[in-house]
């Protein structure tokens, strides 16, 4: 039998390369960019705001189920970039988690624990052959009690970092070269601040002026830690503001 | 769990008698980030770098040290997730003996538990080894104890060791500084020359990590503070 040893076998379930590198998990990588979007996530003072484009591929479709924001607490929201039924799962299964830690603990769950759960399950996928990595880089956000806003990053070889600002997706790169240059001087944003950061960012990167109703925008604020999407009037009214201040 | 399909190893023997996804495993181990342990008389330190992809990300978000019982720490080289499960495992050990024998796990069998455990990936159906190797620091009735445990599951102690990228300067260069006296104090600092050695970049407070256990057999991450203090006394 010549199971495990045939040239190529390598790229099929998650087993080392003779690099050392497990092929599934980077071809899961390039599933999110090939999903086609891309999303920002910026952390202020106090609060945390992530962007993600918003495309509907059809007139006929209902608009609010063309959705990448995700509620998994009243306190924590999940944007989630690129295979849409992977991401739907995963937050099931993390709205689960969380309710049960609830129950369990008796407090809300964490954003970090919540990203460190996460991040464990996708870990089990690099391993373990009978399941394939998710095709999700899933950005969690919320306003801890001790540690203030967090924006955390878990992708699908199971790590996670808290960021001060980052990107998932198709011009993930690029929008991590604009967002470095801004976020260089630690700055401490105000709401606006962070929202505007955020959105001309994902402009910057896709060259184009969007419309309100073609972007998401989900924020958390320390004065009201809950997590809630921006209504199209709000984004309009950040869209003027940035177009006014250039 | 994922019966009958992938049931079989996924570790074999190639036609030559190795197995060469534990050789790719330690390929992984071995492009990881450097890090090294000096057993001291009187003390253990482990140390390790951590760069991170991006200035984005806060550090403050990233140990790598890590404790396994007030007494015994562990960092890693390689895969940082498949890290994060040995802890796991191992603190989950750790816990159990201090329930069934109301004392703590002494270091050589918490090391033999993970060292089982990486072992068990190796044969199992269905599942890779683990990408990382371990350096295991603790301090028990025996004194101070260090431990390598590569993906193999096979451990050894150390006097001091190292791993990840830079391996053999690293250890070449601890070859000549170590003796058998020397105190903690003394081992943090060669601990630091040793990474300094084959570092990219600046060596700073935020882009390393070190721990160490006493004689007091409390195993403690130096804060950011401590290491600039550390790094101000090799300068």
């Amino acid at each position: 039998m010549s199971r495990g040893s045939g040239a190529g076998y390598d790229r099929h379930i998650t087993i080392f390369s003779p690099e050392g590198r497990l092929f599934q998990v980077e071809y899961a990588f390039k599933a999110v960019k090939t999903a086609g979007i891309t999303s920002i996530g910026v952390r202020g003072k106090d609060s945390v705001c992530v962007v993600t484009q918003k495309k509907v591929p059809d007139k006929l479709l209902d608009q609010s189920s063309v959705t990448h924001l995700f509620p998994i607490t009243k306190y924590i929201g999940l944007v989630a970039t690129g295979i849409t039924a992977d991401a739907r799962s995963l937050v099931q299964q993390a709205r689960n988690q969380a309710a049960e830690f609830r129950f369990t603990y008796g407090y809300e769950m964490p954003v970090d624990i919540l990203a460190k759960w996460i991040a464990d399950k996708s870990q089990v996928y690099t391993q373990h052959a009978y399941m394939r990595p998710l095709g999700v880089v899933a950005m969690v956000m919320g306003v801890d009690e001790e540690n203030g806003p967090l924006l955390y990053k878990c992708d699908p070889a199971g790590h996670f970092y808290g960021h001060k600002a980052t990107s998932a997706g198709m011009k993930e790169q690029e929008a991590v070269n604009f967002l470095e240059k801004k976020m260089k001087e630690n700055p401490s944003f105000t709401f606006d601040e962070t929202v505007q950061t955020a959105i001309s960012a994902l402009q910057s990167v896709l060259q184009e002026d969007f419309k309100a109703t073609e972007i998401e925008v989900g924020v958390v604020r320390a004065e009201n830690p809950e997590f809630r999407a921006l209504t199209t009037e709000e984004i309009e009214e950040h869209l003027t503001a940035i177009s006014e201040r250039d | 769990m994922g019966d009958s399909q992938y049931s079989f190893s996924l570790t074999t023997f190639s036609p030559s008698g190795k197995l060469v996804q534990i050789e790719h495993a330690l390929t992984a181990v071995g492009s990881g980030q450097t890090s090294l342990g000096i057993k001291a008389s009187n003390g253990v330190v482990i140390a390790t770098e951590k760069k991170l992809p991006s200035i984005l990300v806060d550090e403050a978000s990233v140990q790598k040290i890590q404790h396994l019982t007030p007494n015994i720490g562990v960092v890693y080289s390689g895969m940082g997730p498949d890290f994060r499960v040995l802890v796991r495992k191992s603190r989950k050990q750790a816990e159990q003996y201090l329930r069934l024998y109301k004392e703590p796990i002494p270091v050589t069998q918490l090391v033999r538990e993970t060292a089982t455990v990486m072992q068990e990936f190796t044969q199992s159906g269905g599942v890779r080894p683990f990408g990382v190797s371990l350096l295991v620091a603790g301090y028990d009735d025996k004194g101070p104890q260090l431990y390598q445990v590569d993906p193999s599951g096979s451990y050894f102690s150390w006097k001091a060791s190292a791993m990840g990228k830079n391996v053999s300067n690293a250890k070449t260069f601890l070859e000549k500084r170590y003796t058998e006296d020397m105190e903690l104090d003394d081992a943090i600092h060669t601990a630091i020359l040793t990474l300094k050695e084959g570092f990219e970049g600046e060596i700073s407070s935020k882009n390393i990590e070190i721990g160490k256990i006493g004689a007091d057999k409390v195993f403690r991450v130096l804060t950011p503070a401590e290491i600039d203090d550390y790094l101000a006394e090799v300068e």
